[in-house]
Formats: structure tokens, sequence, C-alpha cells
């Protein structure tokens, strides 16, 4: 059996239609990336999820770390928040907490992800934060040229490790897997098909959708280029039974990142709830914290004082 | 007499806390005014404890360092405080060995101190109530010694233990007992005076009053990480969220709790987060964040000494240059200095219209002393001050928005704000440098123009933020300038000295930054001997006061040992001051 037939078909005529829509993404900004880099991909990918679930450049906030992929930051038209190395998840969740409304994304690099910043991944996982968070992994620090990150290939010579990689490397949806996350996908860059229809799914998960995406980096990356995951990449779909709320399949086809490695939204918690349905105080307030700031009296409190 | 000093002292857990806050609300029932405050160790049991409980008829703002009465509820309330009793004062105690701290004894009795002693424990056995209520058996006598209204007591007494209804009558009994416990009829009369009106006043701590200022001027999020003495603000205002429908999170770190609040300022509601010193370190980067992307964020930093842990249970002013000087790069701020409850409850409203209006980031300063003393004040109003946004938000103008507009070079360098999602016109918010729509620029010019448009705003800050304020005469023989909890000291002293026909005057700054200077040089004009007075080793305010100001104090009282100033401190120091003027005269 071909279990690595293309299951993901990108609706060009819908895009067609929508083509203005595209446009109003773009920005006239020179790309700064190498040629080969995997964001221009995951930039396209991400600008045809929006355009084909209908969202407003408005109704977005971007939020981006620091990192080749931060450089997107005014690459893409819609409300951009370029913050710190390390932070962007908890700051896209405040972001997202204070307005429902708003579909609230957050990229970042495998070094802000699993180095820097791998605190703030455990919480939000744990807390369901209502973000969609997609994680860069092209394996190395490209814009500090080339250093290991914490998914780096154990022994391959690095900028700053010219006798290879001491650690271990993380495999970063299996990690995730083991927090009881509530939507975990893996996607390819050089798959623009499948990137966008994982990015929709995970646009529309309601608590912390994490999208691992493999990233090919041509300058830094030599482990792992393009073809090396070509000849390695299946479909879960082509799975037979794979069922993607069972969270010890996930873990099983999760474990293999050298042989084959298996896309698509790996799993599905069926009884996750995000963090603002956990809020027992909220449950029956219809508005969001943006429309709340005004003048509240305290005379309840003060009684109590008295 | 009309100010009492009493201090309830023992090892932390022996009851010291609930017998102080009984007793406070016994006195604020009967109308007294008070200034509380716990000394504690950090720990949860075993260290030597105290609770500063000054009360008077008239309004009081800071602590005495030696005490009329002291309440021992064990050995180590003697042995540990003994030595801050005044000359015949009273100590109240219960312990029947008293073979090992006879020296002590014999040394309190030389210093003419009464000493009151019943056996708290046996009378506690005896009323089928444990140990754990020798406080309240010392508690009724310290009521009858002060002969003030035991129903009153007894009251306070149901109230606290209400849940628990099967100490109530045990606890009753026990103060009962103490009440009766002794004849005190060969004592000298305490002759306190009762407080003739009953005021219209709250207790409050600063935490509290932070807490409740923030819930009036619309905060609807709240991030923190638990450190001393911040902590009580994320606990007041989570037990108080199922009311407020406030979002109160407890991060897992501080950078997260700055970055989420941050994230929800930047959507465009207001979000809070508070911490100490060592946490405030861990979230510097992201204010330099807010500085850049000109997101209004206001943090408060409850002072305690450092340097690394330092005494997390204490107070300091030693943070000052840290939050002025905090991040890196160039960047206009705001530092805000809190004072005491009423203070803590009108400026957070303030806080948080400065950072909105200037879209910059406000540093609140607290101390230990601030957050945690308690005092009786007037019953908060609502804030008169309004918000202020500072935002785009009629429909007409939001639709006539372009994105060069959210950072424009304008000429007070404010650009416009609106919210994310407010407008169909969106805008890139650049941690990189960046030109007027947010694009990312690396450029000599573009880079120098938009340092300067940042920049510009602490010129316009400047000129919109009060300066510091006189409190006492304009002119007076001993002149003292601080920040922070030394206006408290500072007003009691002033009223203190007036009495002995000596006058003193205070110039405070709430806004201590961007630092105003043209007050300071005026009553150095108008008053001989400006001195400095400050919780820190190096005299923080006072050295960026003589170098922007071009003054030099003629003397400077630093206190950096862990303890808020007391009125003795300021006492000690200008009569040491007056003898060295007459030892100079004479000479």
């Amino acid at each position: 059996m071909d279990n690595n037939k293309i299951c993901h078909k990108l609706d060009t005529d819908e895009l067609s239609k929508k083509f203005d829509k595209f446009l109003e993404y773009e920005t006239p900004q020179k790309m700064t990336w190498c040629g080969g880099c995997g964001n221009y991909g995951i930039l396209n990918a991400l600008e045809y999820s929006f355009v084909l679930e209908n969202i407003q450049p408005n109704q977005v906030l971007m939020c981006f770390d620091v990192g080749c992929n931060g450089n997107a930051s005014d690459k893409i038209r819609c409300n951009t928040l370029h913050g710190l190395h390390g932070r962007v998840i908890s700051l896209a969740s405040g972001a997202a907490l204070a307005n429902t409304h708003m579909k609230v994304v957050a990229t970042a690099g495998d070094g802000a992800t699993f180095s820097e910043g791998i605190n703030h991944l455990v919480h939000a996982i744990r807390n369901d934060y209502p973000i969609t968070f997609i994680h860069h992994d092209n394996q190395n620090y490209g814009l500090t040229t080339g250093q290991a990150s914490a998914t780096t290939k154990k022994g391959f010579p690095m900028n700053a490790s010219p006798d290879g990689v001491l650690g271990d490397p993380i495999n970063p949806v299996d990690l995730v897997l083991s927090l009881n996350p509530s939507f975990v996908a893996r996607t390819f860059s050089g798959d623009i098909e499948h990137m966008t229809s994982t990015f929709r799914e995970a646009l529309n998960h309601k608590g912390f959708s994490f999208v691992e995406v493999l990233q090919a980096c041509p300058t830094y990356n030599k482990a792992t280029p393009q073809e090396w995951y070509y000849d390695r990449i299946k479909y879960i779909e082509n799975l037979k039974g794979y069922d993607n709320t069972d969270i010890w399949q996930a873990r099983k086809i999760a474990a293999d990142l050298e042989k084959d490695i298996y896309l698509g939204v790996i799993y599905k918690n069926k009884n996750s709830v995000d963090f603002m349905s956990r809020i027992e105080s909220r449950k029956t307030v219809k508005t969001t914290l943006v429309e709340e700031v005004m003048i509240y009296h305290l005379d309840k409190f003060l009684d109590e004082l008295s | 007499m009309k100010k009492l000093a009493i201090k309830i002292t023992g090892e932390s857990g022996s009851g010291l806390l609930s017998t102080g806050e009984i007793l406070l609300k016994a006195f604020k029932c009967i109308g007294y005014f008070i200034h509380a405050e716990r000394d504690y160790p950090s720990l949860i049991k075993g260290g030597s404890s105290v609770f500063h409980i000054n009360v008077s008829t008239e309004r009081i703002h800071c602590l005495n360092k030696k005490a009329d009465i002291i309440v021992a509820l064990d050995r180590m309330g003697i042995v540990e405080y003994a030595d801050t009793l005044k000359d015949g004062g009273i100590l109240i105690h219960g312990q029947e060995r008293q073979n090992s701290i006879k020296d002590i004894l014999k040394g309190l009795e030389e210093r003419n101190v009464k000493i009151i002693y019943i056996p708290a424990r046996t009378i506690a056995y005896e009323k089928q109530a444990g140990e754990i209520m020798v406080n309240m058996v010392l508690l009724g006598l310290l009521w009858r010694i002060l002969d003030l209204n035991l129903q009153i007591l007894k009251f306070e007494v149901a109230k606290k233990f209400e849940t628990k209804d099967k100490s109530i009558d045990a606890n009753i009994n026990c103060i009962q007992a103490g009440y009766d416990a002794t004849d005190i009829s060969k004592l000298t009369k305490l002759a306190f005076d009762i407080p003739s009106d009953k005021e219209d006043d709250i207790l409050i701590d600063g935490n509290t009053a932070i807490a409740l200022g923030a819930i009036n001027c619309g905060v609807r999020a709240y991030y923190a990480y638990p450190m001393s003495p911040s902590s009580s603000i994320l606990s007041y205002l989570a037990k108080k969220a199922d009311d407020t429908k406030m979002i109160v999170k407890q991060a897992e770190d501080e950078i997260t709790a700055v970055q989420m609040a941050l994230g929800s300022m930047h959507m465009g509601t207001r979000a809070m987060t508070a911490t100490s010193g060592g946490g405030f370190d861990l979230m510097t980067e992201s204010i330099s964040l807010a500085g850049m992307i000109e997101t209004p964020l206001v943090v408060v930093i409850a002072q305690r000494p450092g340097p690394a842990t330092g005494l997390p249970t204490w107070t300091a002013q030693s943070d000052l240059n840290m939050a002025i000087f905090s991040s890196h790069g160039e960047f206009p701020k705001i530092v805000i200095a809190l004072s005491d409850p009423v203070s803590c409850y009108s400026l957070i409203p303030q806080a948080f219209n400065l950072a909105e209006e200037f879209q910059v980031p406000v540093l609140v300063l607290s101390e230990k002393t601030i957050s945690e003393a308690l005092e009786t004040v007037p019953r908060f109003k609502d804030n008169t001050i309004g918000i202020n946004r500072g935002l785009v938000s009629t429909k007409e103008d939001l639709k006539n928005l372009d994105s060069n507009l959210r950072y424009k070079f304008s000429e007070s360098g404010i650009s416009k704000r609106w919210l994310p999602g407010s407008s169909t016109i969106t805008y890139f918010a650049n941690g990189d440098e960046h030109n007027e729509d947010g694009t990312i620029t690396e450029t000599s010019k573009g880079t120098r123009r938009m340092a300067e448009k940042r920049l510009r705003k602490m010129r316009e800050i400047s000129r919109n933020i009060p300066g510091p304020r006189l409190y006492g005469p304009d002119t007076a023989e001993f002149s003292f300038i601080g920040f922070g909890s030394t206006k408290n000291v500072m007003l009691d002293a002033i009223v203190k000295f007036k009495e002995q026909n000596i006058s003193v005057n205070y110039l405070h700054y709430d806004f201590v930054w961007p630092l105003r200077t043209d007050r300071v040089r005026m009553l150095f004009k108008t008053n001989k001997n400006v001195f400095l007075v400050e919780g820190n080793s190096l005299g923080q305010l006072g050295n960026l006061i003589e170098y922007k100001a071009r003054v030099k104090f003629h003397g400077r009282l630093l206190k950096y040992d862990g303890r808020p100033f007391y009125i003795e401190d300021i006492e000690a120091f200008i009569t040491r001051k007056i003898e060295e003027s007459n030892t100079a005269q004479n000479g």
C-alpha cells in the first residue's frame, strides 16, 4: 500500500476566488530569509489559512518571537506583535485572554520554545490558553548563524559545537504529548497543502493548539535538509485505523523522528476545556476584558474593612 | 494619654497574629486611630515575631520603636523584646518558669517597668482550653489594664472565631478569666483617653489598598508570581474574583506574569502585575519591550532588603535606582512611590492613566512597611480622576487611521494608539527598531528619529506629573526630603516637634521619575537645614536630587536595617543636630 500518498489538496479554486483577500495580507517589505528557507512556505500557508477561514487581517493578532521567523513581523499585513526571545507564548496568551474575539497566533523557533522559554510552553499547555502556537523547528539557531538548539541531532558539528552536539535532542511532539495537551499537530515546511490544512484545523481549535513545523534550513542545518524529510515523511491519514483521540497511539507514532516521521493532527483531546471556560466566575459574563475597563464601585469590599 | 504603643510578642505561630487582629478590630470599634505592623521572620514556625499596635485618639502615621506595653505570649516574647519596652512601661506575661528569665525581669524592674504576671497557661487549662489560648487570657488582662469595654472585645473574639463555633466559648471564657485574673487596683491607672468621635474609617493595609485601586480603575486581569511582600495583592484579588470577575492568575514565574500583563494591555484591557526586587529583575527585559512598542504597562514593586534573597519579610527603600534605571536601552518611563494606604488607592489609577496617555511603562514602588502595615484611614471614595486611556476610540476617528500614525514622529513624542481589532487599519508593534508604521528599520536616520521621538515623551511627562509636595511650614528650622514610607514618620514628627516649638517641614515625592527639582531648589533657598531621609544606604534619591538640582544636603538620615523609620529615629537625628549646632555656637 502506498502509505505516502498526498492527502491534502489545496483548494486552489477557492483561493483564486479570494485572491484579493490574500493580497490584503501581503506587504511590500523585502523578504530577508535565505533562498530555500522554510519560512516562505510557512508564511504563505498561514496566509492561505486565514483567507480560507475568512479571517480578516484586523481580526488576527500575530505574535512573533525573536529569530528568523520573527523577522516576518512586518511581512504579513495584520496586527502583529514582535516580542522578546523565548517569551511569545506568554505574551500571546495574555493578549488572547483580553479579547477572545480575536484570533491570536504565536510563532517561535526551536531555540525560543525548547531552550529560552520552555517553561512557558509547559504551562500554556497545562492552562490551555486560547492561542495557536506554531513551532518553527529548523533544528538550529539560524539568526545567530547556526548554533545547536535543543532539537539538533546529537553528534552533528555546529557553530559553537565544532566537535558535535553533546546533548540528546528533544522530540517536541513527544514532549508536548506528555503534558496532556488539547491539540497537537506536526507538519512540514515543504508541504504547503498539508501546512494549510493543519493550520486551518488548529485555528478552529478552542484552546491551545500546538503545531510543530519541521522546517528546512538550507544554510545551517546540513543534518536534515529538505530531501532528508521527503524520504521520511508519512501522513497519519494513510495509517490504517489511526485514532487521533487516543493519546497512546499518538505517543507511539510521535516517537519516531528517524525512519517514519508522521505528519497530521496527531492528537485531539476530547475532554479538553480551554482556560476561559475553566473560570467559574466568568461563565455568565458575555463581554471580553477589553470591553470591561470602567470604574468599579467598592462598597462591598469597603464594608468588610469598616 | 493620647497615644499608646503596644507590642504583642512571641514565637511565630504562637497565636500572635489572631491576637493582634482581634485587638485591632476592638480598638477600631471604639474609635481609635491605628497604625500597626507585624515584624516576622521568613519561616513558618519558630522565629521571634512582634505585632506592633500603635493606637491614638489622633490620626497617626508611623510606629514607635519603644513600647508602652508588651504582651509576651511566651518566653521568646520576653527574651527577644524586653529591651524595646520603655522605662516605666508595662510587661504582661504568663511565664511560670521565671528562673531562666530572672535577669531580664530584674533589668526591667530597674527600669521601673511594671511586670504583671498571671499563670495564663493554668488558667487556660482551667477553662478547658488548650495552651494555644494563653493569648486570649493575656488579651483579657491587657483589656483590663486599659480599662476598656469588655463587651467590645468579646464581640470581636466571637466574630473572629464564628466559623469555628466550638472554640468561641473557650476563647471568650479565657478572655474573661484573664480580665478577672488579678487585682490590678494597686497599679497606677494608665489614663488612656477614649476617643470622643468615631470617624467613618476603614482599617486597611497598603496591598489591599493597591488591589482596591486596581479594581476601581478597571484593571481586569492580574498576573503574578508570589513574592513577599507583594503576595497579598494576589491573594486578595483572587479572593474577590468571584465578585469582580477579574481574571486573577498565578503565573509560572515573573517573566510570564509581566508578559501576560503586557499582552493583555496591548490587546486593550487594563492588566497589572506585582512583585518584589528579585522578581522585578526578571521582568526588566519586558519593561524594555513595553518601552519599545509603546504599550502601556503598570508594575508594582514591593521593596524588601536585598541583594539576592536578602530579608524577605522586612522593609527597604533600596530599589529606587533599580526601578529608575531598569532595563536595557533608552526609553521613557515613570516611577511612582507609594507611601500609605490612601496613596496606594489613589496612585494606582493615576499610574494606569499615565501609562496609557503616554504609552510608557509605569513602575510603582511600595515597601514592606507600606504593603503590610495596617492603618485607619477615611473610607475610600471612587477615584475622581476618571479613566483616561489616550486611545483613538470614536468610530469616525477609527475610520480615518493610517498605519503610519501608530509611531508617528509627533512633536510631543506621543502617537495615536488604537486597539487591535478596533479598526480595519492594522499596525506592526515591533520590538525591533522601526519606522512610523512599525516596519523594521536599521537605517541611521530612522534609528535616530525614532529614539528621539520616544524620548520626547519624557519632556512631556515631566510637564504633566505633579512635583513634590511640601508638608509643614514653608520655612522651618529642620527640613527633610524623601519618598515612600518616610512621609509617614515625617508627618508625625512635624506634629511632635511643633509641640516642642521646633519647626520641621518635609518635601515628599510621590512621582519620583522623571525627577522634578524646581521645588527642591526653592526649598534650599528658603530653608537653612535641608536633610535627606531615606531607607537605603546610598541615599539613592538624594544622589539624584544633588546631581539634577545642583544642591548639597546638609546631612543624611539613612536607615538600612530592614526596619521602617520609627518616630524615635527622627527625634534622635534632630536632637543630635541641635546639640551639634549648640556645640558649634559655644565652641
